[in-house]
C-alpha cells in the first residue's frame, strides 16, 4: 500500500473514532453501536444513565458552566460528560438540587461519576474505531 | 428511595460492571473481574465506613 493511500486510511479511522467518540457523548453507548459493540454500547447505556438518571432523583448538584470554585468547575467538566442527561438535567430534576442532604451529595457524586465512566467509554469507542484498540 | 447502603451496592455494582467491560474483552475474564471489582468497592467502602465511626461524635 502506498504512502498516501496508507495516510488515506488513517485519516478516515481517525475520522471514524472522533464521530464514534462524539455519538457516544450525545447519547450513552452509541458510539459502541456505530462500532456494532452490542454489549458494550448496552452496559455504557445502563450504566451511565442509571447513574445520572438516580443522581439526579436524589437531587444532586449538576454544576453549571458558569461555576468559578475550581472545584465546581472540576464538577461541571465531569457532569458534561453525561452528554444529554446534562442538557436535560433541568427536566429530571425539575425541584433543583439539595446538598443540605447527604442524599444530595451522594447525587451529586452519582451524576460525576456517570459523566468520568461516559468520558471512559467515548475514549473506548474512539480508540475501537481508529483501531488502536481491538 | 434507596437508602445509602442500597446506593452503595448499586453504585458498585454498575462501576464494577462499567469497569469490567471497559478494560476485558472475554466474557469469563469481564465476569471475574466484575465479582472481584464489586467485592473490593463494597469491603473497602464499609472498611473506611467503620474507620470514621470513632469520629461521628
Amino acid at each position: 500500500m502506498s504512502e498516501e493511500i496508507k495516510q488515506q486510511v488513517s485519516m478516515a479511522e481517525t475520522g471514524r473514532g472522533f464521530m464514534a467518540a462524539a455519538a457516544g457523548w450525545i447519547v450513552p453507548g452509541l458510539g459502541h453501536a456505530i462500532l456494532k459493540r452490542w454489549g458494550s454500547a448496552a452496559v455504557a447505556f445502563i450504566s451511565v444513565s442509571v447513574l445520572a438518571i438516580l443522581g439526579m432523583a436524589m437531587r444532586g448538584n449538576v454544576f453549571p458552566s458558569s461555576s468559578v470554585d475550581p472545584f465546581d468547575r472540576l464538577g461541571f467538566f465531569a457532569d458534561l460528560g453525561t452528554g444529554a442527561y446534562y442538557f436535560l438535567s433541568k427536566t429530571f430534576e425539575a425541584s433543583g438540587p439539595d446538598v443540605s442532604r447527604a442524599a444530595g451529595v451522594y447525587g451529586t457524586m452519582l451524576i460525576a461519576t456517570a459523566g468520568v465512566l461516559n468520558m471512559l467509554f467515548m475514549l473506548e469507542a474512539f480508540d475501537i474505531g481508529r483501531k488502536t484498540k481491538q | 428511595m434507596l437508602n445509602h447502603f442500597q446506593t452503595l451496592l448499586l453504585f458498585a455494582f454498575i462501576a464494577s460492571l462499567a469497569f469490567a467491560f471497559l478494560s476485558k474483552r472475554k466474557l469469563g475474564e469481564r465476569a471475574r473481574y466484575a465479582i472481584w471489582a464489586f467485592l473490593a468497592f463494597v469491603i473497602v467502602a464499609i472498611g473506611i465506613g467503620w474507620l470514621m465511626y470513632p469520629f461521628t461524635r
